[in-house]
């Protein structure tokens, strides 16, 4: 519960014509994560699978565009397991590269109707500008003698350096509208040598021909109604490549379920890559196993293997440590804590998994913060109602919420009255001195049990050095005790005392002179550096106890929310406009005030807590599984 | 960080990164160096490696060089914001063009995926072409319309025009090449006040190299006429005004181009009578500016991007070094082509 499980690595040797199955049974396990090292490089030189990788990548890569036009069910039902060979995996690959063709020359198809969409309306625009203009514009449609006239479209960032290039070729250009990222353009120049040099030009800077309407002097309402029934035309073909889109899907949906299932079995062998190994006919496959699931492996691979088969184990070594996955038991209810954790970062293998203290100071903090029966219940009752948009976070809800009540209980308060029934313990604008202490003592607590996971982080590591002598380490943790006891010693008696005083100055020497030695750098700058990093250490350890009083700060500001809450109600007359002010005030405590005290307990678990102990800097257990949820 | 804050940052970064630029007699003790060793600044060490062929050892050598200037550009970002940070990325951008033009280029010859992929440089994160997906495309059709659907919707919407009319994959780099600088002076545009006119020179002084390169070679290596020469430039340089690029394009022949050239440049290219030669000494005069750029601009973005140019140039020099040595190439060739003995002195020369 409080450390990744332990895990053991394995090295699988099996006959090479059995690696798809192993590949698939471990799959099917989801207890396997390949190891990619290439360890057993020299006795074992080949890297199997190389085709039948990339048969996959293209089938699935193939599978994804497809299924953009023809949607699968999101959920995969893999009626039975087999094993995918090379032969299989090509023939599903080329089948769905038949359907991606058709696919692809419809996507063309359309794309083509789109622009022709977007030509009709450039053109309508055109019709309406030209109405405007007072020229023949039969002009513009006819070939003349002497004159190259051409209409069109250039793309608006264009415009003025093909102008400009335009007029090397004596030729103009002239804007007359702007649509969208197109500019319509008039071209026009002396006929002669220099139309076919003009033409590239064009070319070159996307410009696109508007045909003028023949029609366009005498009646422009046939050309509107022509523009009609060219658009009416192209929402036809649109509707007709749609209609093939639709029999396709039908037509092939269950054959491309069938693929899909064919890639879902064949990506375990894939994911393996350089994890297997082989040498003739026999193989290798090394990787890492929770050490709880090795009989459980070694069993299903008995089963289902023909040939003899050997599984060696062994417990990571010191070097590997920061190779091997984390693997984190997972618990429904600690799942959403778990989440938040990895937002700072996965435990590496040995360190404590701070999830669960992680949940239970988060939930005692948010309490104190926010102590209230009537905001703790709703809550809880918001979060039931909405269970199903909060998902697995909504247990995380509940408990904060019943942790807010159960504060409620122990400070006598209910939507901020406090003399509906006696507190168990007492209101916390009662005595102010005495909440600020408890939360002291809180984060004393706090603190202390973070340093010594710290210390035991270290030296799981081995890393006894540190264990002892850094900033979170042995000696840190002396300091931090004496300065406490001694300053308790002068805020009860008077005097600091001297045990405290030479304990603590002596812990401080010794974290001087280990920084003295730790760091590399000349005499001058090494001095600096580790005055620099010991009197860190100190204030780090004082600004970070005193963070806790925040605790005890945010709870007098739930109280003193709700006293203003109830002095805007007290400023109202009618008994609508109190109730109305009693629950807008209180929704805007639970929505704001929840918020902030979500995010300061965040703040005090990341900052206070992980920063001094956490790494964060794990691997992520992804065993091998067959993904029948997402992807493919 | 704070703008003036980052800034001062960037400026230390900048000044300590340049102490490890290449001056003439570092590049002559790189070339006096034996090839096993000549990796150790951009931790290559495959050089000894008997197992891999020359083609090879190329490959993973230029894909070393590009992923060093990589990660000295994330080190130089790290500290700023936008718009400042978008420069600096659009400048790298022109990797990603590179790959988007292996990937179209590739298509066209229809080569498989592993060919392909063979050809691209390894970029990070922040650029944002979707390369598996592009490769996985099934025709050059296909990959536009991807294109299109992404950051590069812009050039894509082009080089389909391009493609479809011409079907040339020249227009189609051209394009993109084009592309690339406006798009980088889009950026320098819209940057804050204080950069702004000192990217404008350093921007200003490689679009004028850019333009006369592809001038010279658009018109008299591929025979393009003047107007389509004047409309694949780039619209903004710094010396060479667009009434003056007007004037050049309209010459019929190389020397008249050099003869019409004016000031600076006409001083900088009076004796050269190749693309090759006017590429090397407007290298190296871009270089000269650059540099002035580092030490005195009042800009710590100019000075970054200055030290970006700077820092690809010279290995450029080191990756002409290394081919040269791995291909066992005559030594005068080798100087040649790593711009170490000035123009004139090789390559064109000699053939």
């Amino acid at each position: 519960m409080f450390s990744p499980l332990p895990m053991r690595h394995v090295m699988i040797q099996v006959m090479t014509e059995e690696l798809s199955l192993v590949s698939l049974t471990l799959a099917e396990l989801s207890v396997f994560s390949p190891d990619h090292r290439p360890i057993y490089e020299d006795r074992f030189p080949h890297i199997p699978g190389g085709q039948f990788r990339e048969y996959y990548h293209q089938g699935k890569s193939r599978l994804e565009k497809i299924t953009r036009h023809i949607p699968l069910s999101p959920q995969v039902r893999l009626q039975s397991i087999q094993v995918v060979d090379e032969r299989k995996l090509r023939d599903t690959n080329e089948w769905l590269g038949e359907v991606w063709q058709r696919c692809s020359i419809l996507e063309e198809a359309l794309r083509h109707l789109r622009e022709e969409e977007q030509l009709i309306r450039q053109l309508e625009q055109t019709l309406e500008n030209f109405e405007n203009l007072n020229i023949d514009l039969n002009l513009l449609r006819e070939e003349r003698l002497f004159l190259d006239l051409r209409i069109g479209m250039v793309p608006r960032t264009n415009v003025s350096q093909l102008q400009e290039a335009l007029g090397l070729s004596h030729y103009l250009l002239f804007v007359y509208m702007e649509h969208e990222n197109n500019a319509h353009v008039v071209v026009v120049g002396p006929r002669g040598e220099r139309e076919e040099e003009l033409g590239s030009v064009l070319d070159t800077a996307g410009f696109h021909t508007l045909p003028i309407p023949p029609e366009l002097r005498d009646e422009p309402e046939n050309i509107r109604r022509e523009l009609d029934e060219r658009r009416h035309r192209v929402e036809q073909d649109c509707q007709l490549h749609r209609e093939t889109l639709k029999t396709c899907s039908t037509e092939l949906r269950n054959d491309l379920e069938e693929a899909r299932r064919t890639l879902i079995m064949a990506e375990p062998f894939v994911r393996m890559d350089t994890a297997a190994r082989s040498s003739g006919y026999l193989s290798i496959i090394s990787g890492w196993i929770p050490a709880r699931e090795i009989q459980r492996t070694r069993e299903s691979l008995s089963d289902v293997l023909v040939n003899p088969f050997r599984l060696e184990e062994r417990k990571p070594s010191r070097e590997e440590r920061p190779l091997v996955p984390s693997c984190l038991p997972e618990h429904w209810l600690m799942s959403p804590f778990a989440t938040l954790v990895k937002q700072y970062g996965v435990p590496r293998y040995g360190e404590v998994d701070p999830t669960a203290l992680f949940a239970i100071t988060f939930i005692a903090m948010f309490g104190m913060m926010f102590g209230d029966v009537g905001h703790g219940l709703t809550i809880v009752l918001v979060a039931w109602l909405f269970r199903w948009k909060l998902r697995s976070f909504t247990p995380f809800a509940v408990c904060i919420g019943l942790s807010a009540t159960l504060f409620g209980f122990l400070y006598g308060a209910v939507f901020g009255y406090e003399e509906m029934f006696h507190a168990v313990w007492m209101p916390p604008l009662s005595d102010p001195l005495y909440m600020l202490g408890v939360a002291l003592r809180w984060g004393i607590g706090y603190l202390l049990m973070i340093t010594l996971i710290s210390i035991h982080n270290r030296l799981m590591e081995g890393d006894v050095t540190r264990a002892v002598f850094d900033s979170n380490g042995l000696v840190s943790i002396v300091l931090y005790l004496t300065v406490l006891y001694g300053l308790w010693n002068h805020y009860t008696h008077g005097v600091f005392g001297l045990a405290p005083l030479l304990i603590s100055v002596t812990a401080l020497l010794v974290l001087l002179a280990y920084r003295l030695i730790e760091t590399d750098a000349p005499p001058g700058e090494r001095m600096l550096v580790a005055l620099i990093e010991t009197f860190e250490t100190v204030t780090g350890y004082i600004s970070n106890t005193l963070s806790f009083l925040r605790v005890a700060a945010f709870s007098f500001n739930h109280v003193a929310l709700t006293i203003a809450v109830f002095q805007l109600v007290s400023m109202l007359e009618s008994t609508q406009g109190q109730w109305l002010m009693v629950i807008l005030g209180n929704v805007f405590i639970l929505v704001l005030e929840g918020a902030i005290v979500t995010i300061q307990a965040l703040r005090l678990e990341y900052y206070e807590g992980f920063s001094r102990f956490y790494s964060g800097d794990g691997k992520e257990f992804r065993p091998l599984r067959l993904e029948t949820v997402k992807g493919v | 960080m704070s703008a003036p804050i980052s800034h001062t940052y960037l400026r230390t970064r900048v000044s300590v990164m340049a102490e490890q630029l290449y001056s003439p007699q570092h590049l002559e003790a790189l070339f006096q160096t034996p090839l096993e060793h000549l990796g150790q600044g951009f931790s290559f060490d495959q050089f000894q490696n008997r197992e891999l062929s020359s083609t090879t050892l190329n490959r993973m050598t230029e894909k070393a060089l590009i992923r060093t200037l990589i990660h000295e550009l994330a080190v130089l970002l790290r500290p700023l914001e936008s718009p400042s940070r978008s420069i600096l990325v659009n400048w790298i951008r022109k990797f990603e063009l590179y790959n988007l033009k292996a990937i179209i280029r590739g298509k066209l010859q229809k080569l498989s995926f592993e060919q392909i992929k063979e050809d691209l440089h390894e970029l990070p994160g922040f650029l944002a072409l979707p390369h598996e997906g592009l490769l996985r495309t099934e025709s050059v059709l296909e990959l536009l319309r991807q294109l299109e659907e992404g950051t590069y919707s812009d050039i894509a919407r082009q080089a389909r025009r391009v493609y479809e009319e011409k079907n040339e994959p020249f227009s189609l780099d051209a394009a993109i090449d084009r592309s690339y600088y406006t798009g980088l002076l889009r950026c320098v545009n819209s940057s804050d006040g204080s950069d702004k006119s000192s990217l404008h020179e350093l921007l200003g002084a490689l679009i004028d190299q850019q333009n006369l390169i592809w001038l010279l070679r658009y018109r008299f290596g591929y025979g393009l006429s003047a107007s389509e020469t004047y409309f694949l430039l780039i619209p903004a340089g710094w010396k060479l005004y667009r009434e003056h690029v007007k004037e050049l394009v309209n010459k019929e022949s190389f020397e008249q181009v050099i003869k019409a050239l004016k000031g600076h440049y006409a001083d900088l290219l009076v004796d050269v009578d190749n693309v090759f030669d006017a590429e090397c000494v407007l290298e190296s005069h871009t270089a000269v500016y650059a540099r002035h750029c580092l030490r005195f601009s009042s800009s710590a973005v100019a000075r970054a991007l200055a030290y970006l140019v700077l820092r690809e140039m010279d290995l450029k020099k080191l990756y002409a070094i290394i081919q040269g040595k791995l291909l066992q190439l005559d030594d005068g060739l080798i100087r040649t082509a790593a711009m170490m003995g000035g123009p004139g002195t090789g390559l064109s020369h000699h053939v």
